[in-house]
């Protein structure tokens, strides 16, 4: 993987850059911010809809089921105690073609995509502060 | 602090959910949805709102939202519609639960 670098705009505003892409990332206001971005929980939901999105699509794609494209929504809830995230709810919106068997079989697919793999997994954390 | 809510005096806290669920009734819901963009509480708001509220009062904290999409019926994006907040912020307002835990 490239590098990705975080540098900060001003305020609680932080760029996130990766790739040739940017990405702005900020707190609301109630926490000390100016919204002008999501806040980084925010974009760790965002980043689990997207693979599910593009995984399911792949898959729908595969068997050529074209009635509708793949959508997701998504929330989290949060927790205190450490505060954390302590569950994402997903709906993920198929094509209509697609049949029950094979909808069931996604959902059994689902913990081997990327994100939800690597939440599950809980990849080793490894932070130097300089 | 105090403000007015179904006609009577209302402890709220700084995100306006109330302070003591007894307090609640349905006066006080309609004018909670007004805080939350919802000028009118429809079947489907009083659905989701009943929901939360019972068992709240059951089991003396909110359900995962999984379980209140289950168990009323509605998608995700249903309950959004309904309360442009979410299930936490909004919906649990509205029902007269206490503010969901967690920083943003």
């Amino acid at each position: 993987m490239e590098l990705i670098t975080v540098s900060r705009r001003q305020g609680l505003a932080f760029s996130v850059r990766l790739r040739g892409h940017e990405i702005l990332t900020d707190m609301s206001p109630a926490e000390g911010g100016r919204d002008e971005g999501c806040n980084p929980v925010e974009m760790l939901a965002g980043t689990l809809g997207p693979c599910l999105a593009i995984m399911s699509q792949r898959f729908c794609d595969a068997r050529g089921y074209r009635d509708g494209d793949v959508a997701v929504s998504l929330t989290a809830e949060l927790a205190d105690d450490p505060k954390r995230v302590m569950a994402f709810t997903v709906d993920v919106q198929l094509p209509r073609d697609v049949p029950a068997a094979d909808r069931e079989e996604l959902s059994r697919m689902v913990g081997s995509f990327p994100i939800p793999a690597t939440l599950r997994e809980v990849p080793r954390l490894d932070v130097e502060f300089t | 602090m105090e403000t007015t809510l179904g006609g009577k005096a209302v402890e709220i806290d700084e995100d306006g959910f109330i302070q003591d669920p007894a307090a609640w009734d349905e006066a006080v819901a309609r004018d909670l949805a007004l805080t939350e963009s919802v000028e009118n509480l429809t079947e489907e708001h009083w659905k989701v709102v009943n929901y939360l509220r019972n068992y709240y009062l059951e089991y003396n904290m909110a359900p995962m939202i999984r379980k209140l999409c289950k168990e009323t019926g509605f998608k995700l994006k249903e309950i959004y519609d309904l309360f442009p907040s979410g299930p936490a912020k909004g919906a649990c307002k509205v029902a007269g639960l206490p503010k969901p835990t967690g920083c943003v």
